[in-house]
């Protein structure tokens, strides 16, 4: 809390939560702004329209006809959408990936219990041969765990490489530039919303594990970790409400950059024509009309500025949310 | 250091393989789709399903299937409906799969073949990289010298750090498509600035009278490429390295310099430059991969016959056997970039070397 009482932003910083904030809203109140023309229903009579013209197209129309203003309204609804809840999405699960990677390395050793638990419960899921055997194999894992319990002595351990599936996952994923993982796997699955999120959270949460392992490498062996070991506490217990909090700062400045980096992967993709179904406004997909029509500066000016303020602002946020500076 | 590098690398390969597995896997989900966009007469036919396809194209589908071998088994195992009755069992299916087969090719060699054009996968792919190579490779020799030149101003002159601090941040958040069409629709408009070719690549070839002309010709086109691609790689470079050389320059070994009279520029260039690099030589492994990743953008834009556009269309036709051989192919870069990362570190840093 400390930090957020120490909030003093200067004016580019107020600017650009301000421009954050008006997109935010934008993008949720779409359907109750009067838009003069729907977005995906092109007007015959007036293509390639300038903006500021005499008819109610305000800021001209694209050369299908389509009206620029409702692409950008609901492109923004799209980008918005589609950005934040990816980018939210991949915090969290490279935060917790990270996090225990960094806590447990590859030290960790689950109790035989649990393992013959998970063995089993993979073996009846997949419904190999013998499915009785997986229902065996879980009901022995729950006898001797709580048998274990019940006379307080501690089963035999089996380690578990958690750094190393982590870490191995990570490297897998972000060894090859994103756009081309999203090329190949986007056209593998196909064209829709949340396959798409899908694929962005899956190559957007790398980086994330990375920082927050390297700071729980730090941070586990502070005093107050060891303090709350020393308490008696769960190692399960010590990871989550104490270890984990801490863990997590770098979070706060990667996560406005990996929302700006997935605002421009998700505009290239549009704009290639492999992201999003071709019905879904977006700006990219504005911005790739504009080569079929290049006298038309407003296809290319009006989205163009958007993602870019959008960028910027959310550069200057992530700066802005730096405890260095 | 020999064994660090090897691990890096047999990690990285082993990432490789893991990644174009699933997407070969994750490919096969779909083929109906895929051949039939790969059929002469694809574009009526694509919404329609398989049984309403006349007779014709039902046998032209299934001849296709043969010719690539996907009538075989995917995988090794497979879990599907054993007998009519719908009880769902597991089966083995031995080497003779799609995977195993993909994978014994590979290790001779062979890409695979395109389901498109029927050509090999390998020849296609060194096609375009006869073309993308020229481009990224300018793009990045380009983009690394004027970063190492505008950095070491930028780190010693006080005056016009802060306007070229600021354009810099602003280019850097342009994404590249951006600033490609920009720079295509103002210097390559007919009604704004004509100066440059547009389109038309393709071409040249049949037009061009002499050597020396299509040389010109290729060069023209190659500008605003280039152009584009410096342009958003140069901003993260010059940044870092002069954050790097700023904190280099506060040492006590760099006073010393400035105590034996050297000029500031020398100092920088004989004392703090080599320090300051080693982040740089990093962030150009990463970068090296990343510019094929460019070269999508970038020959989309500007109708480019290169390993990007190749991808592109090859995603947009799911074209997998050239798309697994793309994402092949970025990853052999990205273990080349590695290599010479790790053999940088060891020429730039000698506390690397005597650790070894």
């Amino acid at each position: 809390m400390a930090v957020l009482t120490s909030f003093r932003p200067t004016w580019p910083q107020r600017l650009a939560l301000g421009w954050l904030g008006l997109l935010v809203l934008v993008a949720a109140a779409v359907p109750l702004l009067p838009l003069p023309y729907p977005p995906g229903t092109p007007d015959l009579a007036h293509m390639t329209v300038p903006p500021f013209s005499a008819t109610r197209h305000w800021l001209g129309t694209d050369p299908q006809g389509r009206d620029v203003l409702s692409i950008l309204v609901y492109g923004t609804r799209t980008a918005v959408l589609l950005t934040l809840p990816a980018a939210l999405l991949a915090a969290l699960v490279g935060g917790l990936a990270g996090a225990a990677a960094g806590f447990w390395g590859n030290t960790a050793r689950a109790p035989l219990s649990y393992w013959l638990m998970g063995a089993g419960s993979v073996w009846w899921g997949l419904q190999l041969p013998i499915p009785t055997l997986g229902m065996g194999l879980i009901l022995i894992g729950a006898i001797l765990a709580v048998s274990a319990t019940s006379r307080s002595r501690p089963l035999p351990t089996c380690p578990l490489p958690v750094n190393a599936l982590v870490m191995g996952t990570a490297t897998a994923l972000d060894t090859i530039p994103r756009l081309i993982v999203v090329v190949a796997v986007v056209a593998s699955i196909g064209l829709s919303v949340p396959g798409l999120l899908a694929v962005l959270v899956l190559t957007t949460w790398p980086p994330m594990a990375r920082l927050v392992r390297a700071q729980m490498l730090r941070v586990r062996h502070l005093p107050f970790v060891e303090a709350a070991r020393a308490a008696g506490l769960s190692e399960g217990q010590v990871w989550f409400r104490h270890a984990l909090p801490h863990a997590l700062h770098p979070l706060r400045t990667a996560l406005p950059l990996s929302i700006a980096g997935l605002l421009g992967l998700e505009s290239t993709l549009s704009f290639l024509g492999i992201g999003l179904p071709p019905e879904v406004a977006s700006w990219g997909r504005l911005l790739a009309t504009v080569r079929s029509e290049p006298s038309a500066w407003w296809v290319l000016l009006f989205p163009s500025l958007l993602l870019t303020m959008s960028i910027l602002s959310l550069n200057t946020l992530s700066r802005l949310l730096n405890p260095r500076t | 250091m020999a064994r660090f590098i090897f691990r890096r690398l047999a990690r990285t390969f082993l990432a490789i393989w893991a990644l174009a597995s699933a997407v070969f896997l994750l490919s096969r989900h779909d083929l109906d789709t895929a051949l039939r966009l790969s059929l002469p007469d694809a574009t009526s036919q694509t919404g329609s399903s398989p049984a309403l396809l006349p007779q014709g194209q039902q046998a032209a589908l299934q001849a296709l299937r043969q010719r690539f071998g996907l009538d075989l088994p995917v995988f090794y195992v497979s879990h599907e409906p054993a007998s009519p009755a719908g009880m769902q069992s597991w089966h083995w299916h031995g080497l003779h799969n799609q995977y195993h087969q993909w994978l014994r090719a590979l290790a001779h060699g062979d890409l695979g073949t395109s389901f498109r054009t029927g050509e090999g996968v390998a020849a296609r792919l060194r096609h375009a990289l006869a073309f993308t190579l020229p481009l990224t490779g300018t793009a990045a020799v380009l983009a690394v010298l004027i970063a190492l030149a505008l950095a070491q101003r930028l780190a010693t002159s006080w005056w016009w750090q802060r306007p070229v601090r600021v354009v810099l941040v602003v280019v850097h958040g342009l994404p590249l498509f951006v600033v490609a069409l920009v720079l295509l629709l103002v210097f390559a408009n007919p009604d704004v600035l004509d100066w440059l070719p547009a389109y038309g690549f393709g071409q040249l070839d049949e037009t061009s009278t002499s050597p020396g002309q299509h040389l010109a010709d290729v060069f023209l086109h190659l500008i605003l490429p280039v152009l584009a691609l410096v342009i958003t790689a140069l901003p993260e470079l010059t940044l870092q390295l002069t954050a790097a050389l700023q904190q280099e320059l506060g040492t006590a070994y760099a006073t010393t310099a400035r105590a034996k009279g050297l000029s500031e520029a020398a100092v920088v260039r004989h004392h703090a430059l080599r320090n300051a690099l080693l982040p740089t030589l990093a962030q150009i492994a990463e970068f090296l991969p990343a510019l094929v990743a460019g070269a999508v953008v970038v020959e989309v834009v500007f109708a480019l016959p290169g390993m990007g556009r190749l991808l592109a269309e090859a995603s947009a036709a799911r074209d997998y056997p050239v798309l697994i051989g793309g994402v092949l192919l970025t990853g052999a870069v990205r273990l080349l970039a590695l290599l010479l990362a790790d053999l940088s570190y060891f020429w730039a840093d000698p506390r690397i070397r005597w650790q070894s």
